[in-house]
């Protein structure tokens, strides 16, 4: 059986992480989720600190903003910091539409920027795109240890 | 005399009196005697410091602020009008009579016009207690006055104030009300469609409510933050050409027009003051209800303008369903709608934002209506300032 690419989604909504793992229940490219609640989680499981020792880097982050600790812009900054964690492509998934974060976010290297749609069936094909692209479409850089 | 002043007093007096201070500049001992008696004739208690320079009368304004001052016109070393001078100076609103000799009317006049309240002449002192009656009743409705003018200030401030919390409030308010209601409408909707047919037919139908409201509610809220983001919009305006605007709000509306058969025509518009995507948005309302609210014919929809007193006057008149005219005020309310929601798709949002926008430039808006069928929105808008017409600046 394929091995599909690993996504870590990082969310303080648990609804909303919830939402994505519904969007990717049905497709076929064997997306593992794995899903973490703020932004010192997910510097710690990109580091592979504590509890995530054993954690595999992903291929890709999923990032809200508006996270507890430490938030989405900070992560962001930190992941694009690090030469072993940039490569790694981060969609910015967010509910804000302010022109000021999402200008923010490409400053910071975000690689790409898509707002949280309020509608279901616009959010599972936000989050389907989200896959299609960089799971399917996009070459990524290998994941090398 | 001593430069610090000398004191006269009334104080001996069994009549009642009208209690006043007063200062004196004065260098003869005996007409100041003359001013006090006059005074005290007349009703007046006076307490009275009597100076003769610059000093001592600085000195004694700062130590016994008098209520008035009463300065002979020539003195040896000072000049009566030089009180006005330091009375400036000191920020003291208190009224100064001359109390002269013989004095041209020239002079007197040009006096008053530097800003002493009126004149006596010496040999007619039995006009002065009238005089400075009416100098304390002058300056106390000119206090009033000034109080008034200070509260309106601070009512008009606290206003404003309270007006810019409560659109804060509505906008903090739906803005953090987005957020949980996409989680009830994402997953009322997934529950639609993951258990459709699995709950019975209630079961599908509930769930259906419940989803339509929370979209409904979404709707609503971004119509909300959309009408409060009018007064948000940090723009102070500027020229803003309203053909070109007509120009670009015909191309949004292109499929409407199409659809509808729908007919525009323009006058020539012209240039007024305010923000370039808020006309966009009244256009786009205006010409966007006169196509959704048509008739049994294809919609024809005339946009003018014509210059009226200081003003603009727009009219976007169509041949559409009309409005009654009782409700000719109640469309411009915010969720106000006329029909049923079935026929008409909307909020009852488009025109509230309409005359925000409009108000907001220091326009009106109103609809007439025209009799038979159709209506005539119409708005004002001040002419631009000149500079925004000649001026342009590089």
């Amino acid at each position: 059986m394929k091995t599909g690419l690993r996504v870590l989604h990082v969310d303080d909504n648990p609804a909303d992480l919830g939402l994505a793992r519904e969007a990717l229940v049905e497709s076929a490219r064997h997306t593992e989720i794995a899903s973490v609640e703020d932004g010192m989680e997910a510097m710690a499981y990109l580091d592979r600190r504590g509890k995530y020792v054993n954690a595999i880097r992903p291929d890709l982050v999923i990032l809200d903003l508006s996270l507890p600790k430490q938030d989405g812009h900070a992560v962001l900054t930190a992941i694009k910091a690090q030469p072993e964690l940039r490569r790694i492509p981060v969609v910015i998934f967010s509910s804000s539409q302010l022109g000021k974060d999402i200008e923010r976010c490409y400053d910071l290297g975000a690689n790409c920027y898509v707002g949280k749609p309020g509608n279901l069936k616009d959010f599972f094909s936000a989050v389907k795109s989200i896959e299609e692209f960089w799971c399917g479409f996009v070459s990524l850089p290998r994941q090398g240890e | 005399m001593s430069s610090a002043g000398t004191k006269l007093g009334t104080q001996d007096s069994a009549v009642p009196q009208t209690k006043l201070r007063a200062l004196l500049v004065e260098d003869n001992a005996l007409d100041a005697a003359l001013v006090v008696r006059a005074l005290f004739k007349d009703g007046f208690d006076v307490a009275a410091d009597v100076v003769q320079d610059e000093a001592a009368f600085t000195r004694m304004l700062r130590s016994h602020p008098p209520e008035i001052v009463l300065a002979d016109y020539n003195l040896p070393t000072w000049k009566g009008m030089e009180v006005l001078k330091v009375l400036r100076s000191e920020g003291l609103d208190i009224p100064m009579i001359l109390v002269s000799g013989a004095l041209g009317d020239v002079t007197a006049v040009e006096c008053i016009k530097q800003g002493a309240t009126d004149y006596v002449l010496k040999d007619g002192l039995a006009r002065l207690p009238e005089v400075v009656r009416r100098a304390l009743r002058e300056k106390h409705e000119r206090g009033l006055r000034l109080q008034a003018e200070r509260d309106l200030a601070k009512k008009a401030e606290e206003l404003a104030r309270s007006n810019a919390d409560l659109e804060q409030f509505a906008y903090v308010a739906s803005h953090d009300l987005q957020e949980p209601l996409r989680m009830v409408a994402a997953y009322t909707q997934l529950l639609g469609e993951r258990f459709r047919g699995k709950l019975g037919e209630d079961g599908d139908k509930f769930i259906g409510y419940a989803s339509e409201g929370a979209q409904r509610m979404q709707v609503l809220i971004q119509d909300l933050l959309a009408f409060s983001r009018v007064g948000r919009k940090e723009s102070a305006g500027g020229s803003v050409d309203c053909n070109l605007v007509m120009k670009e709000v015909l191309r949004t509306l292109e499929s409407a027009i199409q659809e509808s058969h729908a007919v525009v025509t323009q006058g020539d518009l012209p240039e007024v003051w305010a923000d370039r995507t808020q006309m966009a948005q009244v256009f786009q309302n205006l010409i966007g209800n006169a196509i959704k609210f048509r008739g049994k014919e294809p919609p024809v929809i005339s946009v003018q303008a014509e210059k009226n007193g200081q003003d603009w006057r727009f009219s976007v008149s169509d041949n559409g369903i009309g409005i009654p005219p009782e409700s000719a005020e109640n469309i411009f309310v915010v969720f106000q709608r006329l029909n049923a929601r079935s026929e008409y798709p909307g909020n009852g949002i488009g025109l509230a934002i309409c005359k925000k926008i409009i108000e907001r430039y220091g326009g009106r808006i109103w609809v007439e209506s025209k009799g038979g069928s159709g209506s005539i929105f119409k708005f004002t808008l001040p002419l631009p300032p000149l500079e925004a017409t000649d001026g342009k600046q590089a």
